[in-house]
């Protein structure tokens, strides 16, 4: 692949006309390619499920140092604080948006936010987002979709530096070098990046974004050792240390804690390619990651704080694509991981938790005519720990006509229970002395406390605890994309995600002192359902616009079901109880009902302007009348645009110069958006040695 | 410390509709009690913990207003307040006939005492109005650190001579406004314990309102 190919798309939903148009730009290629949605290269047009793609470009234009800048930009992706930054896909939450690097899971998930600050996107040459279940293909975690991280290959030989600096002194380094040998390749890629952090609250002594170092370096080598074989080593480390100053109220207990958190994960692929021939390929992958946390502090209370925590995944896996004849083709997997954990939150931080998962996958495309496939797949996961899932899709596309695409899907998506829990043991000593225990843990803890006497009562979920269930969704996805001519083009999705067995911790019981303990329990059912369009409109050669809105609504099924029953009760202005009307429930907190994006676009020669904006509406955070669900009269957050805007320009090919401004309109929210500056400028000098 | 109440009576004529030729007019209280103190907070540990003076506030439901302390092991009084936790004038709490328990439900469609329903007595350290997170009359919302009552319970009532009442906690915080979920801690720490509430109070014995 040539660096041209993934440099000249700026639109999600690019069309084959469009290109058709564009082909002076677009070095010939037919359409982009997409690996996520099906595990094989598949055009972008052919396609069954909604895919969206964010090329490099569009990445690095936006001015963007790690994920969650570009993924904020995005239509129907809303990104969630605490704990990181994790990523809100079709209204699920974090815990259910598998994220990949190159095909392959990121591990090292807090309370189930696996917090996308840790990736830096100096490196990636594309992002992937598939929307809707895709456990047939991922197995868990994939019910809200699959985003997949996509880095540069080596290609030709290059050298590229880049430098970025802005305001809170952050600063963001990167070089990229790649060599190309008939072979053997190799690429290297190492980002810095530093920030003094910020805080938009006056006074804080915490900052909502800490003073952070971050270093990340990307090796892949590649040996062709015939033209039917070859095999690619790529090893990934990933190091943060950030400076914690804390200061935690619980209960109106408030401590305060200095120190460091240090992160780290590596990961390593081993990939061996063989082709028979041009109609049977097998793809064998080895893959070995681990993440490993360390929060050192000291506390105003005079009691050190540590939180250790160290998971490791490795997995073997096969695939065989078989193409049968030119209406077939057949994908099949099969695979062992092995994941571990330890942790500090755990009764015993040397206690070594272990789960062994065995897996297979099967998955046929079917394409009677060129204007209609099918596709239908499954993937069966066998656990240790925890009940096997099975995981069905069917997936079908009908081209109406050369402007007129249909697109379905229905499939079915599970998430497993985390080691978390299963095994969490953690009591809140500072704060009134609750705590939450894994199911396996709780069990086990209560008995004990029973035998000494430190149960004050037991809840009516105590006798509800047993072994924990994989959580379940089915999704369907039903769409179109209608190219009206060679500029305008127009995709429309619509959703519904049903969510059973969701995992919730709940009350099980007292101490004697009155203490509380949680436990976790399969006791909920929601769903989310929405429309999401996306627009592109080429105005002229150089203006271009892309817009995209969602639409989305979200409800737990007991709220529904105790509104119904007239069980539900909010207060009128004077405060006094009164029954509340199904029209004021709101559904699950932190969404928002509508986001929208736009980004407006000039090129010109080799000069670039672009004003991205960013709308989300009012979101619930807070049940502020206490009937344990979220209705109009709850606290909101306000809705906002944010508007960011950059501006480059590259010199004699070599040397390119871009300027940015983030949040133009200086919009900030305290108390519901502390991890949001106000206006931020930076500039950014990139240059390409040879290439 | 001020304390504003804002009362209303309306009254109610029973016409008895017995032989006798005395007709009774007895009024039927309902009130409505701002900021009534309880055990606000004074200071705040070495843990750091905010802490109250450990007093009661009480309260007489038939009288519409504050008993002093020293008449605690009377039955002047039917409520008393400290935290969150409502005594009530009976069981190993005084020596009245008092008794609770929590309706779910509306304040104005409850027009009598269900005629299933017991009455529970105070037995230290498990009272008649169950203290505790969703247990009784409030939520504590731990992430924000506030206290909500929950709307719909209805707080039944036996006074310290056996009359009748319903009770529904408005609000926990000073003025009757809750404090922003993203207030300060101090603010939440010195606005809360002030308990407004209203109350329909029976004097005649029987069980309706």
């Amino acid at each position: 692949m040539r660096y041209s190919h993934y440099l000249v798309f700026f639109c999600f939903f690019i069309t084959t006309t469009l290109q058709a148009q564009n082909s002076d730009t677009l070095s010939g290629a037919g359409d982009e390619i997409v690996v996520t949605a099906t595990r094989t290269e598949r055009k972008l047009s052919n396609v069954a499920v909604p895919v969206s793609i964010i090329s490099q470009k569009k990445i690095q234009q936006a001015g963007s140092l790690r994920l969650n800048d570009i993924l904020q930009e995005q239509p129907g992706i809303f990104l969630t604080n605490g704990f990181g930054t994790g990523i809100q896909m079709q209204g699920l939450n974090p815990d259910y948006t598998l994220v990949l690097i190159d095909g392959e899971p990121l591990i090292g998930r807090t309370a189930g936010i696996l917090d996308i600050n840790r990736i830096t996107v100096g490196n990636i040459k594309k992002i992937e987002i598939v929307k809707g279940p895709s456990s047939s293909l991922y197995g868990s975690e994939a019910l809200a979709g699959v985003i997949n991280i996509i880095t540069n290959k080596p290609n030709n030989n290059t050298l590229n530096v880049s430098a970025r600096y802005g305001s809170f002194n952050t600063t963001d380094i990167n070089i990229r070098a790649s060599f190309n040998k008939k072979k053997f390749s190799y690429q290297g890629f190492a980002n810095a990046y530093f920030t003094d952090g910020f805080s938009i609250r006056p006074n804080s002594v915490e900052r909502a974004i800490a003073p952070i170092q971050r270093y990340t370096t990307q090796q892949n080598f590649g040996i062709k050792f015939s033209p039917k074989t070859s095999l690619s080593i790529n090893f990934r480390y990933n190091d943060e240390k950030i400076k914690n100053i804390i200061a935690v109220t619980n209960n109106g207990v408030v401590t305060s804690s200095e120190g460091n958190e240090h992160n780290k994960d590596i990961n390593t692929t081993l990939q061996l390619t063989h082709k028979y021939n041009n109609n049977l390929k097998n793809i064998l992958r080895l893959y070995t990651t681990q993440f490993e946390s360390l929060q050192q502090l000291a506390t105003s209370n005079g009691t050190p704080y540590t939180d250790y925590f160290k998971q490791q995944f490795a997995r073997l896996e096969n695939q065989t694509d078989y193409i049968v004849n030119k209406q077939l083709e057949i994908n099949a997997g099969i695979g062992y991981a092995i994941e571990t954990a330890n942790s500090t939150r755990y009764d015993n931080s040397n206690n070594q938790k272990n789960n062994q998962i065995g897996f297979a996958f099967l998955q046929s495309e079917w394409k009677p005519s060129p204007s209609f496939t099918f596709i239908a797949g499954a993937r069966y996961d066998n656990n240790q720990l925890y009940a096997a899932s099975f995981s069905p899709k069917i997936a079908l596309q009908l081209k109406a006509n050369n402007k007129l695409v249909f697109k379905a899907s229905i499939g079915k998506g599970f998430k497993a229970p985390d080691f978390r829990q299963l095994y969490l043991n953690f009591t809140n000593a500072a704060a009134g002395g609750y705590s939450v225990f894994g199911t396996v843990e709780a069990q086990k803890i209560i008995t004990q406390l029973i035998q000494i006497g430190q149960i004050a009562s037991l809840e009516n979920d105590y006798y509800r605890l047993g072994e924990l269930q994989p959580e379940y969704s089915t999704g369907i996805n039903i769409g179109a994309n209608y190219t009206i001519n060679e500029r305008l083009n127009f995709n429309l999705n619509a959703f519904k995600n049903n969510i059973n067995n969701l995992i919730d911790s709940r009350l099980v019981a007292y101490k004697s002192g009155g203490a509380q303990i949680f436990s976790y329990l399969n006791v909920k059912n929601a769903y989310t359902e929405g429309i999401e369009i996306a627009l592109n409109y080429k105005a002229t050669n150089t203006l271009s616009f892309t817009g995209g809105y969602q639409l989305l609504l979200s409800a737990d099924k007991d709220d529904l079901n105790n509104i119904n029953i007239q069980k539900v009760y909010t207060r009128d202005a004077n405060g006094y109880s009164r029954l509340m009307q199904k029209n004021e429930y709101i559904g699950l907190p932190n969404r928002s009902k509508h986001m929208a994006n736009m980004n407006i676009q000039y090129d010109h020669n080799k000069s670039f302007v672009n004003l991205r904006l960013n709308y989300r509406s009012k979101w619930a955070v807070n049940d502020k009348d206490g009937n344990g669900l979220y209705n109009t009269n709850d606290e909101f957050a306000n809705g906002y645009v944010q508007v960011n805007t950059a501006a480059g320009k590259t010199l004699n090919n070599k040397l390119s110069i871009q300027i940015g401004c983030n949040n133009l309109f200086n919009y900030e929210d305290v108390n519901n958006l502390p991890n949001m500056p106000g206006r931020t400028f930076y500039t950014k000098l990139a240059y390409s040695f040879f290439q | 410390m001020k304390y504003s109440f804002y009362l209303f009576l309306v009254t109610i004529s029973f016409a008895a509709c017995q032989k006798n030729t005395a007709v009774t007019t007895i009024p039927v209280t309902s009130a409505t009690v701002k900021d009534l103190v309880a055990d606000t907070i004074i200071g705040t540990s070495l843990q750091g913990q905010p802490y109250g003076a450990n007093k009661f506030t009480f309260y007489s439901l038939e009288s519409n207003k504050i008993i002093a302390s020293t008449d605690s092991a009377s039955t002047k009084w039917d409520l008393a307040f400290k935290g969150t936790t409502i005594l009530t004038n009976g069981g190993t709490s005084g020596p009245g006939k008092g008794g609770a328990f929590v309706y779910i439900g509306l304040y104005d469609g409850v027009t009598a005492v269900p005629a299933d329903s017991t009455f529970k007595t105070d037995n230290a350290p498990t009272y008649a109005i169950t203290t505790g997170s969703n247990k009784g009359w409030y939520v504590y919302d731990g992430m924000n650190n506030l206290i909500n009552p929950i709307p719909g319970r209805v707080l039944m009532i036996r006074t310290a001579n056996g009359n009748y009442a319903k009770v529904e906690i408005l609000n926990y915080y000073k003025g009757g406004v809750t404090p922003s979920a993203t207030a300060s801690d101090a603010i939440k720490s010195s606005e809360q314990r002030y308990y407004t509430f209203r109350f329909t109070y029976q004097p005649n014995g029987s069980k309706t309102f």
